[in-house]
């Protein structure tokens, strides 16, 4: 009762409107909450972690709106953290350390709620971090049962911390008290368990845990091995950043302008261009690094996919292994925002659809546990995404059926098994006999390619029968810096990245080929490659008409070539990748603007985008 | 009558930033403006509708602008001295989005009152009032109040619907 009087005291301290300052200390040092906790255990029947009480353990958190979204993001990665090293020792739970880091971040998380007075938060980690501390000193096995309540304790203070800044807003928000109450009473439920059964259960992980350690897992292999390192980070504030990012790309402009200046130019001065090219040095790497600030690894998103996997696996009844590739991977903050959720129902998709039921991978002489591969790298200036499993493959004939019956093929319509795969992502279609719970419910493949289209990237399949299906996604480096060729077009000049051209020449008339009088080709050594006039695809006055005229810049797109009409190549230039917005965001054949060398903006050619128009 | 329209007229008061196009003078609130820029060169972008002129680089920053004046449907003649780009904050579905718009001229800061302000007439058919907030008589010249998230709001996703 003590302890409880205290609290109401400190909340009418705290009641006067001006907001009070940060309190360093512990609003409430976590052994009165301890005590609190086994006095109510004890006293009668009640679940033990209390309720949320909606108002008043907001008040620290609302009065500091740095700490409190300093908590958020620090929670959410350490949570995230944890979820990652249950998993791992879920593969492995011979090591024992592990727990150790599962409980520091609940640890940490538990003493920043504690910090800032949000109770709710700090009691549901409290609670699962005694739980974790007896597993580590020894005193309780940590098994499958445990495993799924951390695991549900992560997702439960995952949206407990989310939607903290909602409830200082006043906004609606998802009442959690059931949920923390069921945490509560299954926690209770299992301590509570005869140390018989809890010596039993002890002494079969004890064998488990001597037969696996046969077999102990190769370090290097150890994906989850950096987290140890992220501690000389610094969090900044993202706008900070792409202000700091703009600034440098102004800086380099108006290098470039001085550089250019026919003073300088003439000077004969040997000394001061010195310093110049010092300058430009400089301001070249000052890009660079504040270009590289903005990358971030893919890792976490594929962590993410991880716990997907395994609760997907453990939903369908289907044994899966997660094999991850090039987590290192770097790609623009913003891109990995939002490639999370169309990778998540691509998961879902392998899982549910992709991969066959165990049984049936026996009667087609496959091992039962099905392999997932996510992997990610650069090629040629584009990250490239992969999701392959190697299940049963899309079923062509099916997915024609369904096409048919709902009106988007033609009945009689011959059409190449890749192009039967293109049905899938139309949208509303789905070859699933039946909705299931982890996918089918008719959001499907059209808007996880829309998604990827929006990111002005591009989805591929590689299916075979019987052997599984390959989903490549292909997405651009927005807002890195790209290697561009300068040309002009009219009284316009376009950019196209170099790694989209194979070479440019200056067409000679028996090069070039009209059929029917319009579609215009050129012949290139032995290729006939179809011309697209950039001018009057994009309605540019003062154009070159002929190509015979102006420069012909062969580029191509996925293998496929296509002719582009230009008046002049200027030169080559490194540009900086802007989005144009939400305004052109429709817009086909521009991949972003360049800011040039006198401060004008030249758009970035996007060679998929023109080969569809000129189609 | 009067008095259902009363309310909202009051809280058109304030200050507005007039501008002209063609023979015609506009105001919009000053809390929208964040810079008067001289006309600059401007990069067009394809498949969008004339009045979207194109990008500008204002300090690193792309920014789409729109000609008002073609919008409007008025006679786009020379540019001159004080022909310029008004650099605005629309608020898009909830964000706030930077866009250019160009007029003929820039005027002044307006202080405009309650009772200056009157309700848009209905034109019928013929002329589009959904995005003026209201008439301004002041000084013995009508200024058309524009409601900017209107205006410039469809711009800022047309082409989705497009394509």
């Amino acid at each position: 009762m003590a302890s409880s009087e205290k609290k109401s005291r400190r909340r009418s301290a705290k009641a006067p409107a001006e907001p009070p300052p940060f309190d360093p200390q512990p609003v409430e040092p976590p052994s009165i909450a301890v005590a609190e906790l086994s006095a109510g255990a004890a006293a009668d029947e009640m679940p033990s972690i209390p309720v949320p009480d909606p108002e008043d353990e907001l008040a620290a958190f609302a009065s500091d709106g740095e700490l409190s979204a300093l908590f958020v993001s620090d929670g959410l990665e350490h949570l995230g953290t944890i979820e990652a090293a249950i998993l791992k020792f879920e593969a492995a739970p011979a090591d024992l350390s592990l727990l150790n880091d599962i409980f520091r971040p609940f640890h940490t998380v538990k003493g920043n709620a504690g910090v800032l007075g949000i109770s709710s938060v700090q009691e549901v980690a409290h609670r699962v971090e005694a739980l974790l501390d007896l597993a580590r000193s020894g005193a309780r096995p940590f098994g499958p049962r445990e495993i799924e309540l951390v695991l549900q304790s992560v997702d439960l203070l995952t949206l407990m911390i989310k939607q903290l800044p909602a409830r200082v807003a006043g906004e609606p928000t998802v009442n959690v008290a059931d949920r923390v109450r069921a945490l509560g009473l299954a926690l209770d439920t299992l301590m509570a368990e005869p140390l018989q059964a809890v010596a039993a259960a002890m002494a079969a992980q004890a064998y488990e845990q001597a037969s696996a350690r046969q077999e102990p897992a190769p370090e290097a292999a150890d994906p989850f091995q950096r987290t140890e390192e992220s501690q000389s980070t610094v969090r900044v504030d993202t706008r900070k950043l792409d202000s700091l990012v703009d600034m440098v790309g102004e800086l380099v402009i108006a290098q470039t302008i001085l550089a250019e200046d026919p003073v300088l130019l003439r000077s004969i001065d040997e000394r001061l261009s010195r310093r110049l090219s010092q300058v430009r040095r400089i301001t070249s790497e000052l890009q660079r690094s504040a270009m590289s600030m903005r990358m971030v690894a893919i890792r976490q998103t594929f962590q993410k996919m991880a716990r997907l996997v395994r609760d997907q696996s453990k939903r369908t009844g289907k044994p899966i292994a997660l094999v991850l590739a090039g987590e290192d991977t770097e790609l623009d903050r913003k891109l990995v925002e939002h490639i999370t959720d169309p990778l998540m129902h691509m998961v879902r998709n392998a899982v549910d659809h992709g991969v066959e039921p165990a049984a049936v991978r026996l009667a087609a002489g496959k091992p039962t546990e099905a392999t997932l591969r996510l992997s990610a790298s650069h090629q040629a200036g584009t990250i490239v995404i992969e999701i392959g499993d190697d299940g049963g493959g899309l079923d062509t004939d099916a997915i024609l059926a369904k096409a048919q019956a709902q009106g988007l093929a033609a009945d009689d319509a011959v059409l190449s098994p890749a192009e039967i795969h293109q049905f899938i992502f139309q949208p509303g279609f789905s070859t699933a006999q039946q909705v299931t719970e982890l996918s089918g419910r008719g959001v499907g493949m059209d808007v996880v390619r829309r998604n990827i289209e929006a990111l002005r990237g591009r989805i591929d399949i590689q299916t075979t029968p019987g052997q599984g299906t390959t989903f490549s996604i292909r997405l651009p480096l927005t807002l890195a810096i790209v290697d561009g060729i300068l040309l002009s077009v009219g009284t316009e000049r376009f950019v196209i990245p170099t790694f989209a051209v194979r070479e440019s020449l200056q067409p000679r008339s028996d090069q070039v080929h009209t059929v029917q009088g319009r579609g215009c080709m050129v012949q290139v050594r032995d290729q006939l490659i179809p011309v697209l006039h950039v001018g009057e695809a994009f309605g540019i006055r003062g154009a070159r008409e002929r190509p015979t005229d102006g420069t012909v810049v062969v580029a191509e797109d996925n293998g496929r070539p296509v002719a582009l009409v230009v008046d002049e190549l200027l030169g080559k230039q490194e540009v900086v990748i802007k989005g144009l917005g939400e305004t052109f965001e429709g817009v086909r054949g521009v991949a972003g603007g360049a800011i040039l060398g006198d401060g004008r903006i030249g758009l970035i050619l996007d060679v998929g985008g023109l080969l569809s128009l000129a189609a | 009558m009067e008095a259902a329209a009363a309310r909202p007229l009051a809280e058109l008061a304030g200050k507005y930033l007039t501008f002209a196009l063609g023979d015609e003078e506009y105001g919009l609130p000053v809390l929208k403006v964040r810079e008067i820029i001289k006309l600059m060169d401007i990069t067009q972008v394809p498949q969008v509708p004339s009045h979207i002129r194109g990008v500008i680089n204002l300090r690193g920053k792309v920014i789409p602008v729109i000609d008002l004046r073609l919008k409007f449907g008025f006679e786009v003649g020379e540019n001159t001295e004080r022909t310029c780009i008004i650099v605005v904050e629309v608020d898009m579905n909830g964000s706030n989005v930077m866009m250019g718009i160009v007029v003929d001229s820039v005027w002044e800061v307006l202080n405009v009152s309650a009772a200056e302000i009157d309700e848009t007439p209905a034109f019928g058919d013929q002329v589009s009032t959904d995005f003026v907030l209201g008439l301004a008589k002041v000084k013995g010249t009508v200024k058309i109040l524009l409601d900017l998230d209107r205006v410039l709001g469809g711009d800022g996703r047309f082409s989705k619907g497009l394509l």
